[in-house]
């Protein structure tokens, strides 16, 4: 039996891919697409009881030369009396992401501490690392199978005491390799939270998620994100990545 | 017809107990499907605004029903704010997360809140209060330092002296409170150390009030079945002739429960209370007829005959005081709580009841008994008999030779009972249901001093036009500010929470954790800023407690130190006054919920009501006096022993400075039914007496014998029957005995001495043409 199995493991890894790799690439493909990019997103909020709350809001992202190392800068368009916040993040895998909010109406950056990326999005289902990416180097990676033309990976924190979940499966697209769905499991072992690609669309021959939602199953609520006017390979100058810039939006990117 | 029915129940004693048992096991087959509540909330039916807008509130703003356990420790010098004791905090919490019926994603304790706090220079941070234990006393301290900074935290979660923290743990249904609150325990008495642990809260008090009130009448009624049988037996001699009035008491007791379970109502803390009323009602009525019929056997020796007389005797004065305790009772049907009107509909059904077993059942049970178990029945002089008879011929003398000072001492009673009247505190707290050094009375008192209070109640304020999202103004968080900062003034009120203090919370941390900025920020830009950064938590649906997502209500968080009705009360005029003499900026509603106010609005509604019913049966026990003597005037003669028992009664509520609350308020209807009975067999047995002799100075001497020797008898029996109840763990429990005691005492001593003395004072008019 216990043979059966180390030769199972030993033929996946003959396979050509492992879980490392299968997340890598799935990690490529959502987060890292061309070397520039730009979207309008609106989230729609819905509480248990049914209640919804809207944020609209454009993001642009730029990657950096070398590495890993990307920039996100946020600018919000709506609930309106938000409208000109704006954030930065300088996502650092393998490190803490440096994270600054401007708010309009206090005409006040603040930078958001190093440390728990598992906060919440702006009140929404969706935590800070979903959506900007949760690095691979992060947890241990096991291929549990395949099902449906999808990889079953299940992926394990290497720092339990840093998160919520004691693990997470993801379904990964054989083809694409675009991440199809995340089930959480909390400490107890019961599922709290499923991530969601609902729709996947081919932009600039990139396949891009257009449509995702976050279900909380515990609080009952989700949170659905549409993306929309992708564009990707524009240019964004590097100086909109910096603080200067959260308090000047370019102009010629945020007209939603 | 009357008549036909006892004879048929003396000659045919065997059909009347199969019938009888087949009552009480019918009765009793209908116990399985017991439908038990103990919540209180039912007072209230369910269609009744104040508990359709809190569970609307409480689904609203994600709220629960909440069991309060503290953790404190006193013996080190950081208080609980040591790595020892948060370590237990910790695991307590995750320990109690795990328990069925317990909500733990809404479960509040330092280990379950996120905090914001100064990250560094220019930097904020959204950080767990306590995540994991700390390893060292410093970042102990440190989280005590910023649980002092939050005004979420401090005074709710961690007392402000640093010696206590409370875990707020939401569940599913009130009634799973006392089976919670059970396996918190268990898993706080596994853990040793300096920590005390205390659980509290209104759900847990009223929880286990009812588990305990049923508790209780497993051992109250059966304790006082005994003293009532060995009280009988002193006075009767005879152990089988005794057995039936307690017979008679429990078959009542079984046939009315067994009513109310086939009738489909639910046994409500209230019915639970319906056996220790009924029991003295069954036992008084019988022992009428044993006491008459012991002496009438004296006489005849003849069982037969006795009994026949004796009922003969006894049948009209008997059918009045069942049919005036019937209406005592049956009044309450007209109260506007539920439970109320279901306890008195039953016990209606049970007094009848107890008459027609009088009627019947103790006919047939003494035909059934041989000669020779008769034997020495009323031939041996009863145990303190001839002291008795001493002292009623005595007091005989006394009540009609001093009746004018009589009158005169009654008058100058009821004045000053009225003045205490006057001085009733009409007030009430489940968690004083229980005697004063309960654990939950001890946890209330402890949790109380160390924090801003374990009884809540959710002020809501509502905009009339609701796309305007008003709670997002300064202007309408600037108000509610300053209504909290009036509640902060007032001594009943320990805490407040709300919106504002979110709002400004963050807000001076976002602009660098200085306190000068611990204020509403200016524009409405700035407080919808300031809000969405909060939402960048660990848990942003915690703002959803404060406000709704269209900002169109707040609930402001009360906390009180007190859950007793007029502090509630006390609270809800003083916020109400403040709404008229400060008119908010915006067009709002204001209303309250929780379970603290749910206790007041119930209060009032039972208050008012028993104050009504009581008036009612007293009009109807007048004109059912009236049509009995068919003459006002003995009508009102009869009124006045009850009057007096019951001034005289509830003026001592108010002398001693004891509230009027729900057990008092039902035992009007007791004290009614009970002390007009005495005079009502008092009066009745004068009129026939007088009839044969014509004298009221004769009629006098007559009822100081056998009427009199029953009155007594009655009256020691049931008061001293009832005073183990004195020692039961529950309050209404003492104060169903205290009332007891006294109903006995009171309403004897104003028949046998007020009532003759009225009579010699109003001889003529009273037997006006009574004479054949």
């Amino acid at each position: 039996m216990i043979l059966a199995v180390a030769f199972l493991n030993y033929s996946f890894a003959a396979e050509a891919i492992t879980a490392v790799e299968i997340v890598g690439k799935a990690n490529q493909a959502s987060y890292y697409q061309a070397e520039d990019g730009k979207a309008e997103v609106r989230m729609v909020i819905t509480d248990s009881l049914g209640r919804t709350r809207e944020r609209v809001m454009v993001i642009l992202r730029k990657d950096a030369s070398e590495g890993d190392q990307q920039k996100y800068y946020v600018y919000f368009n709506k609930p309106s009396d938000v409208k000109g916040m704006t954030y930065l993040v300088w996502k650092k895998p393998g490190a803490d992401d440096d994270r600054w909010m401007y708010l309009p109406a206090l005409d006040l950056v603040r930078r958001i501490a190093a440390g728990d990326k598992r906060s919440s999005f702006v009140g929404s289902n969706f935590a800070y690392e979903d959506i900007s990416g949760r690095g691979t180097e992060e947890d241990e990676h096991t291929l549990l199978g395949e099902e449906e033309g999808q990889y079953k990976i299940k992926s394990v924190p290497k720092n339990p005491g840093s998160v919520e979940f004691s693990y997470f499966l993801i379904w990964v697209d054989k083809v694409t390799f675009m991440p199809k769905k995340a089930e959480l499991y909390d400490k107890s072992g019961n599922l709290y939270k499923i991530l969601e690609a609902l729709e996947i669309k081919e932009v600039q021959g990139f396949p891009t998620v257009t449509k995702m939602k976050a279900t909380d199953l515990v609080s009952g609520g989700n949170t659905v994100s549409e993306f929309s006017n992708i564009e990707y390979d524009i240019g964004l100058d590097e100086k909109i990545f910096t603080e200067r810039s959260l308090r000047r939006p370019p102009r010629k990117y945020i007209k939603g | 017809m009357f008549k036909k029915i006892i004879e048929f129940s003396v000659n045919k004693p065997k059909i009347i107990m199969a019938i009888v048992i087949a009552m009480v096991v019918l009765s009793v087959a209908q116990f399985p499907g017991i439908k038990i509540d103990t919540d209180p909330e039912n007072m209230l039916s369910e269609k009744e605004f104040v508990r359709i807008f809190h569970h609307e509130v409480k689904r609203e703003f994600g709220l629960y029903d909440y069991i309060v356990l503290g953790i404190v420790n006193e013996a080190h010098q950081d208080g609980v704010f040591n790595p020892e004791t948060l370590e237990k905090v910790h695991r307590i919490t995750e320990e109690i997360k795990k328990i069925e019926g317990v909500i733990a994603y809404e479960l509040m304790s330092p280990s379950t809140k996120d905090d914001i706090e100064q990250g560094g220079i220019g930097t904020v941070r959204f950080k767990w209060l306590m995540d994991r234990p700390p390893y060292s006393f410093e970042a102990a301290r440190k989280i005590r330092e910023r649980a002092m900074e939050n005004p979420m935290f401090y005074g709710t979660i961690v007392s402000e002296d640093g010696k206590a923290v409370a875990v707020y743990v939401p569940i599913k249904a009130k009634n799973l409170s006392y089976k919670i609150s059970g396996e918190i325990k268990k898993i706080t008495g596994a853990i040793t150390g300096d920590e005390e642990y205390y659980i509290a809260g209104l759900p847990v008090a009223e929880d286990t009030f009812g588990f305990e009130m049923f508790k209780q009448m497993a051992i109250s009624a059966p304790l006082a079945m005994l003293i009532i049988f060995v009280l009988m037996l002193g006075f009767f001699k005879n152990v089988r002739l005794v057995t039936a009035p307690l017979m008679l008491a429990g078959a009542t007791v079984l046939i009315a429960m067994g009513a109310l379970m086939a009738a489909g109502q639910t046994v409500h803390i209230m019915s639970s209370m319906i056996p220790i009323f009924l029991m003295p009602i069954a036992v008084l009525d019988s022992v009428h007829i044993l006491s008459e019929f012991f002496d009438k056997y004296r006489e005849t020796h003849d069982r037969k005959k006795a009994i026949l007389v004796t009922v003969e005797d006894l049948f009209k004065p008997m059918l009045f005081t069942s049919l005036t305790t019937t209406a005592g009772f049956l009044s309450l049907a007209f109260t506007p709580i539920p439970p109320v009107q279901v306890f008195g509909i039953f016990i209606a059904v049970g007094v009848m009841m107890a008459w027609v077993l009088t009627m019947t059942f103790i006919p047939a049970v003494i035909s059934l008994m041989s000669k020779e178990s008769l034997k020495d029945f009323g031939i041996k002089k009863e145990m303190s008999a001839g002291l008795m008879d001493r002292f009623l011929v005595s007091l005989g003398r006394f009540s009609v030779y001093r009746w004018k000072a009589i009158l005169i001492a009654a008058l100058a009673v009821v004045a000053i009972s009225g003045y205490g009247i006057t001085k009733i505190n009409i007030n009430d707290n489940p968690v004083k249901w229980f005697t004063p050094g309960h654990e939950i009375r001890i946890a209330d008192e402890v949790l109380n001093e160390h924090f801003g209070g374990t009884y809540t109640a959710y002020l809501v304020m509502e905009a009339e036009n609701k796309k305007e999202e008003i709670f997002k103004t300064p202007e309408m968080l600037r108000y509610v500010e300053s209504l909290q900062d009036h509640l902060k003034s007032l001594r009943q009120v320990g805490k407040t929470t709300s919106l504002a203090d979110v709002t400004k919370k963050v807000y001076y941390e976002l602009l660098g954790g200085d306190k000068k900025n611990d204020i509403i920020p200016a524009t409405k830009q700035a407080i919808a800023q300031c809000l969405i950064s909060f939402q960048n938590s660990h848990k942003p649906d915690d703002l959803w407690h404060f406000t709704t997502p269209d900002y169109s209500k707040v609930n402001i968080w009360v906390q009180l130190k007190s859950g007793d009705n007029v502090d509630m009360s006390m609270v809800r005029d003083e916020v109400a006054r403040y709404l008229q003499n400060n008119p908010p900026p915006r067009e709002i509603k204001t209303n309250w919920a929780g379970l603290t106010y749910i206790n007041v609005v119930w209060q009032s509604r039972m208050v008012g009501g028993m104050l009504k019913s009581f008036m009612g049966s007293f009009i109807i026990v007048f004109f059912m006096m009236t049509f009995l003597f068919r003459s006002p005037l003995k009508g009102l003669v009869s009124m006045i022993p009850l009057t007096v028992t019951i001034l005289f009664i509830y003026s001592l509520l108010g002398f001693t400075g004891r509230n009027y609350d729900m057990p008092v308020a039902i035992l009007s209807a007791l004290t009614l039914g009970l002390s007009v009975d005495f005079a009502i067999h008092f009066l009745q047995r004068s009129r026939e007496i007088y009839s044969e002799f014509g004298s009221w100075k004769l009629t006098a001497q007559k009822m100081f014998q056998e009427p009199g020797r029953a009155i007594l008898r009655n009256a020691l029996i049931i008061s001293i029957g009832f005073l183990p109840l004195l020692a039961a763990p529950l309050m209404p429990y003492k104060t169903v005995g205290v009332f007891m005691f006294l109903i006995m005492l009171v309403s004897s001593v104003a028949t046998l001495v007020l009532l003759p003395a009225i009579i010699t004072g109003l001889e003529k008019p009273f037997f006006k043409g009574g004479r054949n």
